[in-house]
Formats: structure tokens, sequence, C-alpha cells
């Protein structure tokens, strides 16, 4: 562990840039965005959560996976190359640690390079959240405002100085590699960053969801589907800004002289086109089953199948929702 | 207002005229409005329900882009449901809406039921958060926890515990500021009250758009179509958007891509838009809809100022009108079309 102020951060990122991508919040014309630095950029900490989720940097939107022309098909590798994310949130580390489960599923006998590649590379330096907003909820799905599940260095901000603390072998190689950049840290930084910490927790709303995939099986058929969507206008912001949302599709896109490519890009429940069978049945045909399969996946088949609920409560669909479909308000209605 | 709109909706329900009612409720953070649907027969004791209805200036979806979906009809299904009697609160651009799909036989007049409301203008809840961002060290501080409206002015409290002070009329959405039809007509249910002052219709700022330089023009649609997710929003929120299947989800064959590359996402905003010529009424549902914030306003707004100049229409509360784009006349003007 070690102390840095938010200066000397900048001086590191400089130093890491020999060997490694190096990302962080930055303020730019779309807001503050994940953006690639060298040290020579002031890096924001003033944001609850990042608007695009770090999710980006793991699973692109849109992938080239390989050309093809006639017979010949040239494989796209995955870029093999180091990189460090910093600024995510527990909430976010979390859900890296999430995708990882289905992009790394120990029951399958496949893994998704892709994904995979990029996550051996990486390096997640994670900043615990001090000020929570109100439409943050990660306590009531098991997420903590300073936990470090999927990340390698928590840090805590103490007004200018950072306290890293690595939690992973990858992240104590790291604070070794780079140690003159630290100070030792005084006990003053320790009952800050409790304080911090307790302050956060307080800060947070928690509702009661303990057995909802027990609740949520149970009631499948029933009308109440129907009523908490009555207002869900189908568009896919939810799931695409969504940190845990990892559904995808795979397309050819070719131009007049028989060059194609194919791609991987980001793909939604909540659109027409996700379930539409081949023979042009749909059986999802209506945003009532669109919405179920959405949060039955995130609160029911995954917690089945990985023991873990896919949704981290960072509250980016309930900031960004057109009709203000609150997933807090849905999951409450189905749980009485 | 919000008494007489709760008072007409639980009349509507107790004498079982309609069978859906759509309005608005308060939302789940603080200046916001949601859409909120009492469908009586479904719930119990339907008319307590009208009592959750609220008019506030935080109403600002447009309620029309629910109707279409109601009046469907599947040419497979083996039976054919009644179509339901559905009564809508209707500000001025929910009502032109509404008379657009009227006019293109999405939602039959006979079974909706119009309850226009004089509108004051809707509050820009990002014109506020930006605003007071400004005004606190930072921009977390800004996030509002409390607010109170009262007599045209807006009191608001934000996490850093300060106190901030808006005119309503400084902070109105601009779709509001050009509206050049606050107050509803032809609506079966007219609830009291003053709306606001008609605006210009905001064709200022489109003609100083116009007067950039092309490459200026260009850059700046390339800016702003940078920020797309191609998640859908805008469209969805619109209410003329009702094709039951969009140019963007043809699979075979493919007209354009879903990724995020810009052509794709260019093409994708450039048919919607231009399909909206003469039915876009100018609401900005997409523009509010958009969780990235691109200004597809500007892009809207050009398109229908060009109709209005080239076919003098604009879609208004008139049902009898034919849009442009569904009719041909001899002396249309054709002076878009150029030699290659």
């Amino acid at each position: 562990m070690g102390i840095i102020t938010k200066q000397e951060l900048n001086r590191l990122i400089a130093a890491t840039a020999k060997n490694t991508k190096f990302y962080a919040p930055i303020e730019g014309n779309n807001g503050i965005e994940y953006a690639e630095t060298v040290g020579d950029q002031p890096i924001s900490y003033d944001y609850v959560n990042v608007k695009l989720s770090p999710k980006g940097l793991f699973f692109p939107q849109r992938e080239v996976l390989c050309r093809f022309c006639g017979d010949t098909i040239q494989d796209i590798p995955v870029p093999d190359e180091r990189f460090i994310v910093f600024g995510g949130r527990p909430c976010d580390a979390r859900s890296l640690r999430e995708l990882e489960m289905v992009f790394d599923d120990q029951t399958s006998k496949f893994q998704d390079p892709y994904y995979m590649v990029r996550r051996k590379n990486a390096l997640i330096i994670t900043l615990a959240c001090n000020e929570p907003a109100t439409t943050c909820f990660c306590t009531t799905v098991g997420g903590s405002p300073t936990e470090s599940e999927g990340s390698d260095i928590i840090v805590s901000e103490l007004g200018d100085d950072l306290l890293f603390e690595a939690c992973t072998e990858k992240g104590k190689k790291f604070m070794e590699t780079y140690r003159e950049f630290f100070q030792q840290p005084t006990d003053t930084h320790f009952s800050a960053k409790e304080e911090n910490a307790k302050k956060a927790a307080d800060a947070l709303s928690v509702f009661a969801i303990d057995g909802m995939k027990e609740r949520l099986d149970g009631i499948f058929e029933e009308e109440v589907w129907e009523t908490i969507t009555n207002n869900c206008l189908g568009c896919g912001a939810c799931t695409y800004l969504c940190p845990t949302c990892h559904c995808f599709d795979i397309s050819d896109e070719t131009n007049g002289k028989g060059e194609g490519i194919r791609l991987r890009t980001w793909d939604s429940c909540q659109y027409p086109l996700f379930t539409l069978h081949a023979s042009g049945h749909n059986p999802r045909v209506n945003k009532k089953q669109r919405m179920r399969q959405r949060l039955m996946h995130k609160f029911s088949y995954t917690v089945e199948k990985n023991n873990a609920i896919f949704c981290v409560g960072c509250g980016r669909c309930v900031l960004n929702c057109p009709v203000n479909l609150d997933i807090r308000d849905m999951l409450q209605t189905l749980y009485k | 207002m919000e008494k007489q709109l709760q008072e007409i909706a639980k009349k509507l329900i107790e004498q079982k005229v309609i069978d859906i009612f759509i309005g608005y409720e308060k939302g789940s953070a603080p200046l916001i409005s949601r859409p909120y649907f009492i469908k009586i027969k479904d719930a119990n004791a339907p008319e307590n329900l009208a009592e959750n209805l609220v008019w506030n200036s935080f109403c600002s979806n447009n309620l029309a882009v629910f109707l279409p979906k109601y009046f469907e009809t599947n040419p497979f299904a083996r039976k054919r449901p009644p179509k339901p009697k559905i009564g809508i609160v209707a500000k001025g651009c929910d009502l032109r809406s509404i008379v657009a799909l009227i006019k293109e036989k999405q939602a039959p007049r006979e079974h909706l039921v119009l309850i226009g409301v004089p509108c004051q203008g809707m509050i820009d809840k990002r014109k506020v958060e930006d605003a007071i961002a400004t005004q606190t060290p930072r921009n977390r501080d800004a996030e509002i926890l409390d607010y109170h409206e009262q007599d045209g002015m807006l009191n608001i409290t934000v996490k850093g515990g300060q106190t901030f002070t808006f005119k309503k009329e400084n902070v109105l959405q601009d779709a509001c500021i050009d509206c050049r039809y606050p107050m509803p007509e032809g609506t079966d249910y007219l609830i009291e009250g003053k709306a606001k002052e008609p605006g210009d219709g905001g064709y200022k700022k489109i003609e100083e758009f116009e007067a950039k330089t092309p490459q200026e023009r260009w850059e700046y649609f390339m800016q702003e179509m940078s920020k797309c997710i191609r998640c859908s929003a805008c469209r969805q929120a619109c209410p003329t958007c009702w094709c039951k299947e969009c140019f963007a989800e043809q699979t075979d064959l493919k007209w354009i891509g879903v990724s995020t590359d810009i052509s794709d996402t260019m093409i994708f905003h450039i048919t919607r838009i231009f399909h909206q010529a003469g039915r876009c009424v100018e609401c900005d549902a997409c523009y509010r809809a958009c969780p990235m914030g691109v200004d597809l306003r500007t892009f809207t707004k050009k398109i229908g100022k060009d109709v209005e100049s080239l076919f003098d229409f604009y879609p208004d509360f008139d049902q009898e009108t034919i849009p442009p784009i569904s009719t041909f006349r001899q002396e249309d003007s054709d002076s878009f079309i150029t030699e290659p």
C-alpha cells in the first residue's frame, strides 16, 4: 500500500506509458469518458459513475473477428497489449468479475479469447466510492462502495491524497515496480478511509431482494410483468449502459467487391431482432416478454448458473431511462 | 389543473367509457414525471388510481408514442380482440403527434378520448443540472435531492446542501421555448388554464446553422454522430417512428450495419430523420431520450423548416390536411432535385 497525490499520479502514468496503455476518466467533448492518457491530461474525479462503463474496454461494442474474401479467411487476433484501467468504481470492478464468469465459464468447453486476453492483460485500479448517488443501490445487490471484488488495486480518495491498496498479486507487483512514487500511509489516512467508507455505506438506500430468484421463478406467467412494463419504450439504453449486460450478435458486412468482415457487436434483449427465428417466428414479441427476460437473466438465470446477481447497482439504467422505468421500482413490485 | 385532470379521468373510468387511461405519475427522482397507465379491466378499484395522475412541469414524455401498439392488427392472429378505447392526456405536442397518427391510420380517432392540457412548457432537467453544476464546487454536489415548484419558480436543494431558485421560463426545454402550439385544439376535454405564449418556431438557430460552411456543418454532424451508441432510444421515443419493421432491422437483405461504425450511425440517423419530413412535430422526444446527449434537434428541425418552406406544410392540429410525404401535387417544389 502507498500514498500518492493526484498530481503525482500523472507522473506515475507517464512512467507506466512505456510498458502499458493507461485509461482513466477524462473530461472531454462528450462529458467524462474513459480515455487513453500518458499523464499529460487532468484526470477527472468529479463523477459518481462514468456514463459508459469500462465494459467497452474489455468487450468492445464493435469487434472485427475476421476478414474474408472469396475462399480466403484471415483471422484478426485480439490485440495482445497490456493496459491499466483507472477510476472504475467497485460496482464496475464487480461487473468485470461477473463478465469473466460468462466469458471464462469453467463449466463450458469454450472460453472467449477476446474477453480473456484483455482481462489477463489488464490491471484494474478501482476508485472506492465516497459519495454514492441517490440512484445507487450496490449494497442491495451484494456489493459495497468500498469492496475490492474484481479489482487489482483499490484506491481511496482522501482529499488530494490517493491511498493505493493492492488486492491481488498483479496489483502487488505493480505497487512494487513503481514503489518510488508512493509514500508510506499514516494512521490519519486509514482513519479517514474508514470514515469515508462508513459515510458511503450509510448513504446508500437498501431494499429487500433476498429470495428474489425463487420469487421470480414463481411468477413467470403473471400479469405483473405487463403492469410494470407499460411505459417501456423498447429501446436498448438500459442494456447498452449496463456494465453487466453482455449479449452480443455476430454478423457479416460485405462490400460490392466480395470483401467482408465478420463482426461481433453488442446486442440487446429489448430489440425485436434479438430472438427472431429464421422462420419468421419470434418467441419474444412484446416488451413484457423482453423486460422479463432482462430481469430474469440478471436475478434468476445467472444466480442459478453463476451464483451471482448480474446487477451491480450502479444506477446507470435508472439515470438514463427515457421514461424513468426504474429497476428498483420494478424489483420491489415483483418482490411483493 | 391536476385536480380537474384526475376528476375527468375518474369520471371516464367510472362511466366505463374507456379501457385504458394514459397520463403521468410522479417519477422516482426529482424533476421527473413518467408515463402512467391505468388498465381498467385488470385493476382493482381503477377509479381510485386516477389520484396517482399528476400534471406538473416535468410531464415531457410524448404519450402519443404508446398508441400505435394498441391498434396494430396482426394478419396471422386467429383471434382479433376488439380495439381498446383509450383516454390520453395531450399537451400541444402530444396532440399534434396524435393527429399525425390519426392521419396515418395508426390510431383511430373514435377510439381515443383526448384530454387536452394547456401547456406552460416543460422544465429541462439537464439545463437545471448544468446551471447548478457551474455554481457548485464539484459536479457531484449538483445532484438534485429535493425541489419545489410554485408560481413559475423552481426551488432546488442539492446534495452539497445549497439551494437554488430558477425562474421556470429560464430552464424550459428548447422545444417548449420554440413551441408554436402550446394550447391544444379539437380535444374532447380541455383542462382549464393558461398556456404559455406561443414561441416563434426557433428557426433562427437553424438559419445560423445553415449559414455555416458545408465543412463546418459536416464537422458538427460527424461530431454529434460519433457520440451515438445505437441504442435506438431516439427511434423508440418518437411517436411517428411507428414502422412495424425498421429499415435498420432488416436482415435479408441488410440495409445498414448494426455497429457504431460512423457510416452506419450516420445512415441510421439520416434515414430516420428524413423519414420524419412533414411528420415530425418537433417535440424533441428523440433528443430527450438520447442517453448520450446527441443533438438530434438541430437536424429534425432543419427538415421541418425545409418542409414548411418548400411545401407550405407544418404538422398542426388540423386532421384534414395531407402531409406532403403522403401526397403529390403538380406544383410541388422540386428544387432539391439536382443534376448529378
